[in-house]
């Protein structure tokens, strides 16, 4: 009986017992389904999931490209910044270790207060940043002493260098964070933080050519991030170096010559375009813009009212004043409508539609031809042969030579001058072109504007005979021909009649440039300029009050090529408020000269 | 019916008294513990990647020390004690284990946010692992006392639910939805076995179906959130459903044959959570792949299928229950720690028998063991075949 119901129930629960191991198998197969379906089906798809998860891309910074001069100095290099890191992790503790380092390095109560609360928010795997832009004596310290620092490491990382500070800086350029605008013009290059493009000067010009590719180092990582093992390594390529036109010495020269005063100096060959000085005052130091700013710094470079960050050079728009005669004059001789032998009368003023047009010198110059016009600078004489002219034919003849557009120099932010036109003055003022503003034009004035850039090439492209070379800024290599923008042909005895009265305005006793001469008798063919700044008042005699407020002073502007016969500098010079062509610019002109042929040699 | 009504045939055929040490040896399930120590091994080879080699290497030792005594506790359970020694202490242990949960409630110590552990001087002693093994001796005791022809009505089933309830509410209170719920698998496996009705059965699916929404209330924010991303844990991939999201990427990533010893970079580099815990499966799979996860299932199932042959060689009612809640504690956390490692059921901290780390759960399952052990040493078929 007992032992029925034993069996009876033991037949039970084996049937109960295959409905709960149902359950179970059905469960073990459901778990093989989806072992199945996640390693065989979806394995793949997995594994690729998993490598994302365990590769870290790591960029490594390209060396920048060097910058050279024409001679092979080194003007922009890369050099090493040390700075020392500390991995929290492996150092102790951080409070004795600082304490430690302090007597190696030089960080303030403060600093240190300030890096253990940085640590406290890190993880303590990651290095912390204790001090970057180390001396060479912290250096030296530190790294004899490496060993009994635990966790703590000196990085060398390399930093943009300026080795002679402000020399040629608005050629070379500074660095900075790139804006949004110069992220998008450089779509190829992927930014990260920290990263520095070209802000101007050839650095900005030339950043794709500077920049080279970055490499990659691929890292194995875990899951909070931490780096396990290289497991490739792609090099960067550095980038190109460049090798400019610019000549250090002749550089250094223009910029001692031109001292405290604000302005600008361009020398150029005249028969390649190639830029042997370009200086703007006054300068800034772009190691400054590596090593940061303070506030009171930046605002003091960024609102200075000389504006250094701007490179007058192919920036600054200056009305050429009677340096733009020379243009007229040539305009007069190719239109026919000038004999040079024609004596024109000066009285100090010209009559035009019941308006006076002074002469610079009250008195007027008497009975002057072209040359003695252009050796004093006659005012008179370029109004009546501006008038003669017409403003068409002397805006032809401007644009011919350089003037009034772009000279597409390698330089960002170009201005393209001015030389005006019936037609601008239509659509910039709505209004027709006035017979008296064709003779302010004859003298520089008035509108034209035009920067010493221009001056440069204008003077460059009388030297070599009608053709205007593009300006570069890149040493030409062996064999590679220059670019040329327009060719002319200015008939041979036009050049000689304005070559004559332009060594006249320098060697002639009655010339307005005799502080040009340089040493060792070269002849140079120059003309000063002085562009008004603001009108003068005058007063009914005819009398200019001067004024001697410094910021309404003229500017003063000297342009030459030397040596006369065979020329192979040609220099623009611009002093701002500087006063007279003659005594503000033209020496500034004299010492780059004298440095040219000290150098060179007087003959080639 | 009473106790000696239903010992005494045997009794004559080998008390413990009776049966010698020889003997004894020879009666015991070798093959289950040939089974047993396949598994342990497996699980060490796997463990020592899981730990990270030599950096860990304590951590190894320390299971293979706990895995030795986890065999020893086994034979020491099944072969120390005398036939009716377990059935007799059945619901003193029970109450014991319940007492000690509501202490462990009142004045346990917190690890993980959770209050499961009871200090008692240096030992820890996890208190709902004690309460698996004494819930399976306390029901099989209670349907063996109880033993009546015929299907069980609820009548008969007030007591049984009610010895299965209590724990489980202690235990969802501190809370470990995990624990609670396979005490609730196996004390059911148990009522199924011991005769519930076809209809009480139903209308209880019916039940515990209807009261889900009810019972989704009452869960703690954090369960309820891996609830939820156990169903899209793309939706917090940083936060709770990371774990589902690395581990699913570890046994994929796996594929067929695996990455090979020591080189699951899921597993190598800090991707996995509880790797050596309860995601240990998740490392077996990316390491040795399909093949070597179907052969760790092939051995439990085999295990399984050995364990319930034993059923065959209870004497009575005591020991084939007593066998059945033993094998589904070890099955259900099987497929309950599979299934949570490849994203089938939510992260509810049940550890993979015998493989993943750690001394309790080994403890408890070896206890399970020697009670099969156990029984199938005092099998009276044993005396029929000698």
């Amino acid at each position: 009986m007992l032992d029925d119901d034993r069996e009876q129930f033991r037949g039970d629960a084996r049937r109960r017992l295959l409905l709960v191991g149902g359950c179970l198998g059905a469960g073990f197969l459901v778990l093989g389904g989806r072992l199945f379906h996640l390693q065989v089906m979806r394995g793949g798809e997995y594994r690729t999931l998993a490598e994302d998860n365990r590769i870290s891309l790591k960029p490594i910074s390209a060396p920048r490209g060097r910058i050279f001069d024409r001679d092979n100095h080194l003007l922009v290099e890369n050099s090493p910044d040390f700075e020392v890191m500390v991995i929290p992790e492996l150092a102790g503790p951080l409070r004795l270790l600082f304490k430690k380092l302090s007597r190696h390095l030089e960080f303030s109560e403060e600093e240190i207060r300030h890096l253990l609360q940085m640590a406290r928010r890190q993880r303590s795997f990651l290095p912390l940043r204790v001090k970057s832009h180390l001396s060479w004596e912290e250096v030296s310290s530190i790294e004899v002493r490496i060993h009994e620092f635990p966790g703590v490491d000196l990085q060398n990382q390399s930093v943009r260098f300026y080795p002679f500070d402000s020399l040629a800086c608005h050629v070379l350029g500074y660095l900075g964070e790139p804006t949004e605008r110069e992220r998008k013009r450089f779509s190829r290059i992927s930014f990260r933080s920290g990263d520095l493009v070209g802000k101007s000067g050839v650095e900005q010009h030339f950043e794709e050519r500077l920049r080279g590719h970055e490499g990659v180092l691929e890292m194995e990582v875990n899951a909070v991030g931490r780096h396990v093992r290289e497991l490739h390594r792609n090099p960067p390529e550095s980038g190109q170096d460049l090798h400019l036109s610019i000549d250090s010495d002749l550089q250094r020269e223009a910029q001692e010559a031109l001292g405290e005063e604000t302005g600008s100096v361009v020398a150029m060959d005249p028969h390649t375009g190639e830029i042997l000085a370009m200086v703007s005052a006054p300068t800034y130091d772009p190691n400054q813009f590596i090593r940061g700013f303070s506030h009171a710094q930046w605002q003091a470079l960024s609102t200075h009212p000389d504006r250094p960050l701007i490179n007058k050079a192919h920036q600054g728009q200056y009305p050429p004043g009677s340096t733009f005669k020379i243009v007229v004059a040539l305009a007069g001789l190719a239109a026919g409508k000038l004999d040079p032998k024609e004596v024109i009368s000066c009285p100090g003023y010209l009559v035009k539609e019941e308006q006076r047009f002074y002469c610079w010198r009250r008195h007027g110059h008497g009975s002057v031809n072209l040359l003695q016009a252009l050796t004093q600078s006659c005012d008179v004489y370029f109004y009546k042969l501006a008038e003669r002219l017409g403003i068409d034919a002397i805006e032809r003849q401007a644009l011919k030579m350089g003037l009034g557009a772009v000279t597409g120099v390698d330089l960002d932010g170009e201005r393209p001058g001015l030389i005006p036109s019936r037609s601008w003055k239509r659509k910039a003022f709505k209004a027709s072109w006035y017979p008296g503003e064709t003779l302010i034009t004859g003298i520089g004035q008035g509108y034209v504007l035009s920067t010493p850039l221009q001056l440069a090439t204008m003077m460059a492209t009388v030297a070599n005979g009608g053709t205007v070379y593009r300006p570069t800024l890149l040493k030409l290599e062996p064999g590679q021909q220059p670019e040329v923008i327009t060719r002319n042909y200015f008939a041979a005895y036009h050049l000689e009649v304005l070559r004559q009265g332009l060594e006249a305005v320098v060697h002639d006793p009655t010339g307005t440039a005799a502080k040009a001469r340089p040493e060792g008798g070269i002849r140079v063919a120059g003309k000063t300029g002085t562009s008004q700044v603001a009108r003068h008042r005058r007063e009914k005699s005819g009398q200019i009050i001067k004024s001697t407020n410094e910021k309404l002073q003229d500017h003063a502007l000297f342009v030459c090529y030397a040596p006369l016969d065979r020329p192979r500098i040609a220099i623009s010079v611009v002093v701002e408020h500087g006063g007279h062509g003659g005594s503000a610019a033209a020496p500034v002109a004299k010492r780059v000269m004298d440095r040219f042929f000290a150098k060179s040699g007087s003959s080639s | 019916m009473n106790e000696s009504a239903s010992g005494q045939p045997w009794m004559s055929l080998g008390g413990s008294a009776a049966l010698g040490w020889q003997e004894r040896l020879r009666r015991f399930p070798w093959s289950l513990l040939l089974l047993l120590m396949l598994i342990i091994g497996f699980g060490f080879g796997v463990l020592y990647s899981a730990v990270g080699g030599e950096n860990n290497l304590w951590l190894f030792w320390r299971q293979v020390i706990q895995s030795g005594l986890g065999i020893g506790i086994m034979a020491s359970v099944a072969m120390l004690a005398s036939e009716k020694i377990y059935r007799r202490f059945a619901y003193l242990l029970y109450s014991g284990s319940l007492l000690l949960l509501a202490v462990t409630m009142i004045m346990g110590s917190v690890g993980m946010g959770a209050r499961r552990w009871l200090e008692i001087g240096f030992f820890r002693l996890q208190t709902s692992e004690l309460m698996k093994v004494a819930l399976i001796l306390a029901l099989a005791r209670y349907f063996h006392d109880h033993a009546k022809a015929g299907a069980l009505g609820w009548r008969d089933l007030g007591v049984p639910f009610a010895m299965i309830l209590l724990p489980m509410a202690f235990i969802i209170k501190q809370p470990d939805l995990g624990t609670a719920v396979l005490l609730g698998g196996v004390g059911l496996s148990i009522v199924v076995v011991a005769g519930i009705s076809w209809r009480v059965l139903i209308t209880l699916v019916i039940v515990v179906g209807a009261s889900m929404p009810l019972a989704w209330n009452g869960l703690h924010t954090y369960q309820k959130q891996r609830i939820i991303t156990l169903f899209s844990p793309e939706r917090d991939p940083l936060g709770s459903g990371y774990h589902i999201i690395q581990s699913k990427i570890a046994v994929g990533s796996g594929g067929v044959t695996g990455k090979g010893f020591m080189a699951g970079s899921q597993s190598q580099l800090d991707f996995l959570p509880e790797r050596h815990t309860d995601f240990i499966f998740s490392v077996l799979a990316e390491e040795w792949g399909f093949l070597g996860g179907v052969t760790l299932l092939v051995l439990y199932a085999l295990l399984i299928l050995r364990a319930f042959l034993i059923v065959e060689m209870a004497n009575d009612r005591f020991g084939l229950l007593t066998v059945v809640g033993a094998t589904m504690l070890f099955a259900i956390q099987v497929v309950v720690n599979v299934g949570m490692v490849l994203g089938l059921l939510p992260v509810v901290g049940v550890p993979l028998p015998l493989i993943s780390y750690g001394g309790s759960s080994m403890v408890t399952l070896m206890i399970a063991m020697g009670l099969l052990a156990h029984v199938s040493l005092y099998s009276r078929q044993h005396g029929r075949s000698v």
